[in-house]
This record gives C-alpha cells, structure tokens and sequence, in this order.
C-alpha cells in the first residue's frame, strides 16, 4: 500500500533468547517472542511498530505499553503505534488506522483487506488438507514441504487471480501424495491460547508432531475465523467464527479473557463429536488457559475424554515433550482397542 | 429460620468483608467465616488445583475446603468481574465458581452472583442472585445492600490514614505493595507487617491513599490499565512519590500472578527511574521466613545508611537495592539482588 512493510523474520530460538532476556520474567512467551522479533526487526533497519491495544481482562491489552517501555529503556529507537480498539466507535477507529498509513485511496485499502483475508482463508484450508494427509501419507514430511512452498508463493501474490491459481496447483500437488488410505487414525482436538495455537515455533511445532505419530489434529481457532471475527465484524454486520462458546456451559458460564472459554467449548464439542483426545497448549502463567485447565477434569470425567496439558515457555525442551506426547498417543491407542473389544464381546 | 452461609476468608473476602458480612448479616442469615489460614489450609488447597495455578487461589480453595460437612446451607463464591467501571479483577476471578464446581472439593450448594460493573456501576442484578434464596422483597434486599454499602465506605474511609500526621522523620517510610489478600493475610505474607513494625518503619499500603487521590495520579501513565489491583498499585506508588519523607518500597507479588509480572514490571521502572529503593519479594507455598528476614534488614540497612550519611549518593546502593545495572535487569532472571523467590 505505498508503505515499506519490514516483516520481521520468523521467530526462531535467538529471537526468543532474545526476548527473554529482555522482558519481565514472568511474562507469558507470546510477549517474549514478539519482543525478541521486534529487536530483530529493528535490526533490519524497521523504524515504527504497530501494535494493537485492548481493554482486558487479559495481558494482552498491555502489551504495547510494555513493549515500549522496554525498548525506551535499551535505547532502541522505535516509534510505536498503538491503536486502540473501537470502543469509541467503528469509524474513528478507521480514520485512526487511516492516518497510520497516510494518503492511499480507500480503495485500495479495501482491495488489501479482500487480498489479505482471503490469503488467511486459503492458507486455512490448505493447512486442513496438510492435517488430513500427515497421519497418512508413507512418506513422512511430503504434504509439509509442499505446504511450506505454497506459504511462500501465496506470500508473493499480488492479486486474487494469482492467489487462486496457487491454490489449484498446491492442492493437485498436495492429492498426489501417496497415502495410506485404510489407516484408521486417532483424532486429536487441539485447543488453547491463539498463540502458542497459531504459531508452530511457540508450540515447538506440537501440530507436526503429533500428525507424524499418525494422528488427525483439528485446532479450535484457525486464523481466519480470528479475522472474521475480530477484524471484519463491525457493529452492522456479525460475521462468526466456530461458534465453540455456547458449548462450554455448564462447565465455565462466562468469558474469561483470551480463549479460555473457547478451549473448554472446543473440547466439548470435539469430544461430542467422537475424537480420542483433547492435546491443551498454553503458555505457562496464561491466566485464562489456567482456569479452563481447572476446569478440564470434569469435561473428561463426564464425556471420558482423556486430555494432556501442555505448558511451553523458553525451557520447555523438545525431547521432554516429545515423550509426553508420545506416551498420550499410546493411552489413546490403548484405550481405542479396550472400547472395540467391548463393542465385539457384545 | 436461621440460614448460613459460609465465606472462605480469602480473595475478595479481604477487600470486602465489610460489604458482604453486612448484607447478609441485615438479611437475617447467619454468616460463617472459615478460620485464618493455616498450613493445612494451604497444603489441601495446594492439593486441590492444578500446580500452575496461582498461589491466592490455591488458598482460596484450601478455604472453600473448610466447609466440607460444615453445618452452613450455601457457600458464597461470587464471580466478580469487575467492581468498576472499565476495569476488570482478573481472568481466575472469573472463573472462580465454575474452578470450584469442577474441583474435587465437596462443598454446599454454592451462591454465585455475577458482578460486573464493567458498563455501568449502578447495575444491581446480582442482588437478586445472592439474596433470592433468604428473601423475596426487593425492598429489604435493597436496604440491606444500602446499609453494606455504607459500611464498606466507613471501612474504606478509616484505613485512608493522613500521611502527615504520622510522618515521623525517625522512622522510615515503606509502601506495601500488593494485592488485599496478600497483604492481610498474615500467614500468606509471613507476618511482613510486624517484622516492618519490629525494624521501626512506618507502614503504608495503597488503601491509605483514599481512590480519588489514586485515580488522579494515575492520569499521569500513558494507558489506561484495566486490572482494578493493578490501579491500586500504580496509583499508589504515584501517589507515595509525591509525599515527603525517607521512602522505600516492598513489592510484594504472588508467583504465578499474571497481573504482577506486568505490573510490578511497570511500577519498579518508576521507583528506579525516581531512584526510590525497593525489594520484590515474590510469595509462593514454599517460601520461608528465614530468608525473608535476612533480606528485609538488609533491605532496611541499605536505606537507613543513605538516608544518615549519603543524601545524595544514590549510584551505590543502585547495586544493591534497585538494582539499575544496565537497562534489562529491572525485573529480571540476571539481577538476583532485587527479585528473588525465597526456596527453603
Ligand atoms: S491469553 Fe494468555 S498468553 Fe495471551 S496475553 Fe493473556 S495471559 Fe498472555
Ligand atoms: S490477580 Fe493475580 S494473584 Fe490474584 S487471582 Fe489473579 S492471577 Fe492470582
């Protein structure tokens, strides 16, 4: 749009060092990792950030004031643009993001918007084949790399022709994987904070890691239902997402800042639905994953869906989850033979 | 008909003891109170949640825990979200009924309005929710919730002490930090209060700043914090900043706090860049009193030895105390001199 947009690099174990060493302890690591980018943005000859604010109840909504003060405080010069949510209304919250971005017609902010949401949207259903084929396919890593090429291209389209076209040819790609048709996988629900959900490095690439042990993984949140629901939606028209809240009741009645209620929601629905399991990640002090990981036990006792939580922060270490999940995996394999054998006796 | 109800002595119960104790009291029911904690209450509270749960509320549920086959009829665990407008308490207050519904604590039928004053404060709903049960008239429930209201306001209005008129230049001046229910529960805080009070300091916590003095200080931070703890303490240490006199401050935060980590963050970039000394001393159930000790009279040491001899020699104790040794080890895993968990 006229701007030089400076992506920052993907977050990588440097730039969480780097993060860490730089923000409050106790921090949750979403903050961590995007300090650590940001500096290394910085690097990368960015000037101005852009943040967006809240208004609770969760950490989130302090993050940019935080981030600020600490880069003050190291003497990076950083100019740093929060924008608040429209709580004082749709409209001037779009004059504020006008002026952001200075003097580009509203058409071409418009046709930006189209672009960038239906990359989310493509990006989202590729990821859902890439999910279905991981478990199956005889050789191991195939649909990722394929997925990951197709990332970069859909990156580099300029317009919605070019992004179908993309989209056509990585799905003919991805349809010709050799796969094992008559396996009969284990479905496993992930849930959690958006995060560590949406971004494989937090998570230490949990999603991966599990289809490669020859599970199906269904996440609660992809990224463009986030946008459809908090980005696009204004107070004329609703657009929404998975509607997992109104599962959640009665186990947690009310919202409780970040995706805690969706997490118990998304579970119970999974669990309604017939998956095996229910893998939690979260980032170890996130307040709202800590309610809703109270709360777990009784939606497992009650539907008899065993759940793993898993906390990351910059010690977690890759050979010690590995052995976790691996040790669900086979819970649920054993399980899933108990309740056959059951179902043959009778 | 003599109903009961009881109310774990923890979380909100600190805050708000007047208010609730009152209401109840007026509406003719009984109400029981569980005993101040104790190390059986925190290790079966501790016992109850998860292990990354916070440490007030593993105290909380080691109160709720206390009722178990106690003769009371309903326990009292509102959902509070917010008590003002704008600002909310925190994610697990929340939760906090449906944690315990959910917990392996049996417990009596539970009364769980939700208050939330988010929009407006002069919302009422959840009157009908804590009262229902006991009575049908509005009319009583109101009056009752009149008088409650009165009394929580004499309460408030006693601890706002004049700071002048106790100022005593010999002693020293400390501003406590901390949520409610970690300042006055003495057992969680390890008897902070008097050990200040043995080493000839002058106590402060952010109730003696009455709220309007709080809410206009804290005009002065560029946002807005949505976390009502959080504008307490802010607009406490803003308020303490002002105030003459030989000043220190004690951060105390619970491990595990979401809330803390952001805003002890925020507030000891302040009192560094005031230069005012300060110690972080972070709760948790293993915390030992020994180390505490120790590290207060050091504490007190450093301000007491500037205070007599180096007025304004400020760059040695920022060594010790406040530690300002570069930019990063404000709050941070390298600077042990100012945040340290005390293991026994
Ligand atoms: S949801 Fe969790 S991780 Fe996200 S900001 Fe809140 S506490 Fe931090
Ligand atoms: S404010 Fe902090 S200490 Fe209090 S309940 Fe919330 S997380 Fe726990």
């Amino acid at each position: 749009m006229g701007l030089n947009v400076i992506v920052p690099p993907r977050p990588t174990k440097d730039s969480l060092s780097l993060g860490v060493q730089h923000s409050p302890e106790f921090a949750c690591i979403p903050l961590k990792i995007c300090i650590g980018n940001l500096i290394e943005a910085n690097q990368l000859g960015a000037d101005t950030f852009l943040m967006v604010g809240g208004c609770g109840p969760c950490r989130f909504g302090l993050y940019g004031q935080l981030m600020k003060e600490i880069f003050q405080d190291l003497g990076i010069n950083y100019h740093t643009l929060i924008i608040e949510p429209p709580d004082t209304g749709y409209w001037q919250f779009v004059t504020r993001v006008k002026k952001v971005i200075g003097p580009v017609s509203w058409w071409k902010i418009i046709q930006g918007i189209q672009l960038g949401y239906k990359k989310a949207v493509i990006v989202d259903k590729l990821e859902k084949y890439v999910q279905e084929i991981r478990p199956r396919e005889f050789n191991k890593g195939t649909a990722d790399k394929i997925f990951n090429n197709a990332l970069q291209m859909i990156d580099q389209t300029q317009n919605l022709d070019e992004l179908e076209e993309v989209f056509c040819l990585t799905k003919e790609k991805l349809w010709h994987i050799p796969q094992d048709e008559s396996k009969d996988v284990l479905k496993i629900g992930l849930v959690g904070e958006i995060y560590t959900l949406l971004e494989p490095f937090a998570s230490l690439e949990i999603e991966k890691k599990l289809g490669k042990m020859g599970a199906y993984v269904h996440r609660s949140l992809y990224l463009s239902d986030w946008v459809k629901e908090h980005l696009l939606t204004t107070r004329f028209f609703k657009l929404k997402g998975n509607d997992y809240r109104s599962y959640a009741s009665p186990f947690l009645n009310h919202f409780v800042g970040g995706h805690g209620i969706e997490s118990i929601g998304a579970s119970v629905a999974f669990a309604q639905e017939g998956y095996n399991g229910i893998v939690q990640v979260a980032p170890l002090t996130c307040m709202p994953e800590i309610v809703a990981h109270n709360i777990f036990p009784q939606v497992s006792d009650k539907y008899g869906i065993p759940v793993l939580n898993i906390y990351v922060d910059e010690q977690t270490g890759e050979t010690g989850l590995e052995t976790r999940l691996e040790a669900f995996i086979e819970l649920l394999e054993a399980k899933r033979k108990k309740v056959d054998r059951k179902i043959t006796i009778c | 008909m003599g109903w009961k109800i009881g109310i774990p002595r923890a979380l909100f119960y600190y805050t708000y003891f007047p208010l609730w104790t009152t209401f109840f009291q007026a509406l003719g029911v009984e109400v029981v109170v569980s005993p101040p904690t104790n190390k059986a209450i925190l290790d079966q509270g501790t016992k109850s949640v998860v292990d990354e749960t916070c440490l007030p509320v593993k105290v909380f549920f080691g109160h709720a825990a206390t009722f178990t086959n106690k003769n009371v009829d309903f326990l009292f665990v509102p959902r509070l979200i917010s008590v003002e407008k704008k600002a909310y308490i925190c994610p697990k207050f929340m939760g906090l009924p449906d944690m315990l519904s959910a917990s392996k604590i049996k417990h009596p039928p539970l009364i769980k309005p939700v208050v939330n004053k988010v929009k407006s404060e002069q919302d009422t709903h959840f009157l009908w929710d804590c009262a229902s049960p006991f009575t049908g008239k509005w009319l009583k429930i109101k009056k009752a919730w009149h008088d409650a209201e009165q009394e929580q306001r004499n309460y408030e209005q006693k601890l706002i002490r004049k700071y002048l008129d106790i100022t005593d230049d010999r002693k020293l001046n400390i501003l406590l930090l901390g949520h409610d229910y970690n300042l006055y529960d003495h057992y969680v805080n390890m008897g902070l209060w008097q050990k200040l009070q043995d080493l000839d300091c002058t106590v402060f916590t952010p109730a003696q700043f009455s709220k309007e003095e709080r809410d206009s200080q804290l005009r002065k931070f560029p946002k807005s914090i949505f976390w009502t703890y959080g504008r307490n303490l802010l607009g406490a240490v803003y308020s303490f900043m002002q105030r003459p006199g030989k000043k220190g401050v004690i951060v105390l935060s619970s491990f595990g706090c979401g809330i803390d980590s952001f805003i002890d963050n925020l507030i000891i970039r302040r009192l560094v860049e005031q230069k005012i000394p300060y110690l972080n001393v972070i709760l948790d159930e293993h915390t030992g009193e020994g180390g505490l000790v120790t590290r207060l009279e050091a504490f007190i040491d450093i301000i007491r030895w500037r205070r007599d001899y180096h007025q304004n020699y400020v760059s040695s104790y920022g060594q010790y105390v406040g530690c300002c040794k570069g930019n990063v080890g404000v709050h941070g895993t390298k600077c042990d001199c100012t945040t340290s968990s005390y293991k026994r």
